[in-house]
Formats: structure tokens, sequence, C-alpha cells
């Protein structure tokens, strides 16, 4: 049972978020890439958020949310990506996909926990 | 704009001191810094030192006539991309040099005429421009990208300097395309595998100490920081709107025998140095990673330019932007 669901294909960015949200009393699971974070989400209906890597092998996140939202017509969990991408073009196709926010690696842990919180209704 | 151009390293290999001088004052005026090798160690120097951009060598040595002929020889035979500059005592030109020996040397001269090297090496080192906004810029994205990946660390990096080498020398090689409307290539890192290991053993990265003894973790680390100073230029430099969407590729040859790597073209590299070191443990051996670009597939420094950021749109790094 998870509330957050760390989705990147690093696993030095896997235990550096992972790590903070633990710190901030959060519950959190990870996948390595878009089609694991797929499978993780269906196994665990606990899930309130996903923080997702958008360049990753075998899926790439923003296809992942676009699955979330469409195939799997899941509109309950939120969607942040953390990416080093920050073109107008990628976060327009997130916004589409019903994303709800976006962040620019390197992750900030404090700067976002607030925000991450909220999103969970905490 | 404050010059940041890059330098590079040349060996020398030369006994008179009064030309050594003379040398080291022609390198000192073109950015070169030259690193003194004795004959009976050239091998093992050359061994070691896999960023150089040339080597400097006298024809003359150990009082034999044509000793640094045949040491050049030898050396291009098994470093052929490096440039070798052979000190001639007498008949400064290239021309002079048999057909044999222009296969060797780029280039002869006289002590007198040592400023007539120039030319040949802009030509040959220097004839890629990089403009120092870029040369900046990758500087403080490469150090940003460090500063999140090791945690209190002193962080040192070198200016940038240009190889010739094409030697793989880290256990650990990340690779990476870097795709621009003005630069096409690839961007790698190297560093060794036991300094690394030290640190996540340390507690100075996002891995747990308990964790080091899993090289696949080291991986992750070089290859997130790739990542971070790839997502950095992208969004620094890259606008490909209006590109077409046929771009070429060639090949990439690693040798692994030979730990040799091709990308294909004869252009030099660009390389930054960055060195960590904890500070509270001066005596344990600092990390470094060794940055290279090659820009092999296309260089057009005249269409630099950096992404416009809309002031009204700028997020920080780090920060969530909400839809």
């Amino acid at each position: 049972m998870a509330q957050v669901l760390v989705v990147d294909d690093s696993s030095t960015v896997r235990n550096e978020v992972g790590d903070f949200l633990k710190q901030n009393g959060l519950d959190v699971a990870f996948a390595v890439d878009g089609r694991d974070g797929l499978d993780q989400l269906n196994a665990d209906p606990s899930i309130k958020l996903i923080l997702c890597d958008v360049n990753m092998p075998n899926m790439d996140g923003l296809t992942m949310a676009e699955k979330v939202r469409g195939e799997q017509n899941n509109q309950a969990v939120n969607i942040i990506m953390l990416t080093t991408e920050n073109s107008p073009v990628m976060k327009e196709r997130g916004k589409a996909a019903g994303i709800k926010g976006w962040i620019v690696k390197p992750f900030n842990g404090p700067a976002v926990i607030g925000s991450v919180k909220k999103l969970l209704g905490m | 704009m404050e010059d940041t151009q890059p330098v590079s390293k040349v060996l020398v290999l030369d006994e008179s001191p009064a030309c050594l001088r003379r040398i080291k004052a022609f390198c000192e005026a073109n950015k070169l810094v030259a690193l003194r090798v004795q004959e009976e160690n050239i091998m093992s120097v050359l061994k070691s030192n896999v960023d150089l951009g040339g080597i400097f060598i006298s024809e003359n040595l150990s009082g034999k006539a044509s000793a640094g002929v045949e040491i050049g020889h030898d050396i291009h035979h098994i470093r052929p991309e490096l440039p070798l500059f052979l000190r001639r005592d007498a008949g400064a030109g290239r021309d002079e040099l048999s057909a044999e020996e222009k296969k060797s040397f780029r280039a002869a001269y006289t002590i007198d005429t040592i400023d007539d090297l120039r030319k040949s090496i802009d030509d040959c080192i220097f004839n890629m421009m990089y403009p120092n906004a870029l040369l900046r810029g990758i500087n403080e994205m490469t150090i940003k990208s460090l500063q999140s990946q090791f945690k209190d660390l002193d962080l040192h990096v070198e200016t940038p300097y240009i190889v010739r080498d094409r030697l793989i020398f880290g256990e650990i090689f990340t690779l990476i395309p870097i795709e621009s409307p003005w630069c096409r290539g690839y961007m790698s890192l190297q560093t060794e595998e036991f300094s690394l290991q030290n640190l996540v053993i340390g507690n100075k990265t996002h891995i747990a100490p308990d964790e080091g003894d899993d090289f696949r973790n080291l991986n992750s680390i070089l290859g997130e920081t790739t990542n971070l100073i790839w997502g950095a230029f992208k969004n620094r430099y890259t606008n490909m709107e209006g590109k077409a969407a046929y771009s070429s590729q060639v090949p990439i040859i690693i040798n692994h025998l030979h730990r040799y790597i091709s990308f294909g073209s004869e252009q030099p590299q660009l390389c930054y140095k960055c060195t960590l070191t904890d500070p509270n443990a001066r005596d344990s051996s600092p990390m470094v990673i060794y940055q290279r670009f090659a820009f092999n597939l296309s260089w057009s420094p005249e269409d630099f330019r950096e992404n416009d950021v809309s002031v009204d749109n700028l997020v920080a790094v780090g920060d969530l932007e909400l839809f």
C-alpha cells in the first residue's frame, strides 16, 4: 500500500526522491519505466500520486500518463512529471494527458513537498 | 566577453634547455599546456596521458641523429590521431621530410622558426571555434548537475581543453547524443569505479552506502549525471522547430581491446576535467570525471544561440509548475 509511485529508470533518482518522501511521512512505491508504472498502479489502488520521469526505456512517461487517463480511465490519481525536459511542446502534451504538474530536474524536495502533500489531501 | 577558449595539452620530448625554454614560451603564447617527458618514459607517459592534443619531438635525442624520428614513427603507429611536430637542427620545412617521415609528422620546424607552427597548431588542434557563451554554459550546467548528485564535496572544473586522443580510459563510460540546429554529436562522461564507490560508501551520493558494492548503482549515478547535463543542454540550446526530420548518422566504433572509440570524424574533442574531493577526507583520492563533446555530425558555431526564455513563464529548476 503506497500513496506515491515514483517512476524513473534511474535508481539514483528513485533513491533520492523515495528517501525524501519517506522522510516526510509518505509511503512510496517504485517503478523502473512506464510499463512497470502501469503494472504497479493496477496492482495498488491506494496510489494517489505519481511522480514520473519522461525519458525512460520501454515506455516513456508521457505515454504512460496518456494510458493512465485513456486506456485505464483512471481520473483519480494525480500525475506530476519529474524530468530534465522543459519544452513547451512536451508540457502541452502532458497537459492534454491530464497531468497535474511539471518539475524540471534536479529534484528539490523542500521546494515541492508542500504541493505534493496538498495533492494528497494532507 | 571574458575569453574562456580551451587549451590543449602537448607532450614535449626535447633535451636542449635553450630549446625547451623557447618551446615553453611558444606553448604559453598559443594556449598549449606543455608537459615535458623523458625519452625513456615516453611510451609509459603516453599510456597515462590519454587526453592529449599533440607531441613536440626533437629530431636528435641522446646524441643520436635520428632517434626522435624513430620514436615519432613508433608513436604514430600506436596513436596516429596525435599530431607530431618535429624539431630539426636545420631545415624547417615539412617538405624536407622524406615521404615516410611525412606520414608520421604533421610539421617540422627549427627553433628559430617555431612561430611558423602556429598555422599547423590551429589547423589540427584549434580548428573548431567554440563560442565563449557555450563553454561557460557547459561549465555551469555541469557544475549544477554534479552538485545535485554529489553531496558536501569540493568541486573543481579545469579550463576546457582540446583532445585528439580517442581512447576510452574510464571504467564507467556514458554516451548520449547531443542535438541542436547548430551542433550534432555526442557527450560522454568517464570515471573510475573505485573512487565513485568510495563516495557512495562515504554517503556522498543518493545511493545508500551499503548499496555501493553493486556496480549497477554506480552506473546509475553517472547515468543520471549525464541525463541532467544532457537535459540542461537541450533546454538551454536546442530549439528544433522547423528542423528537417532527416538527420544523418554514422556508426560509433568502440574497440574494447584497444580501449578506443571512433565517432567517424577527424575533428578533435572538447573536454572538461571535473574533480570532486571530500573536504573532510583530504587523504582520500579524489574522483575525476572526464566530460567530452564530439561534435562529429554537425558543427556550425556561427548559428549558436541560447533559447529565449519568457520571464513570465520562467519556473526555477526543481520547482513544481502546477497546471
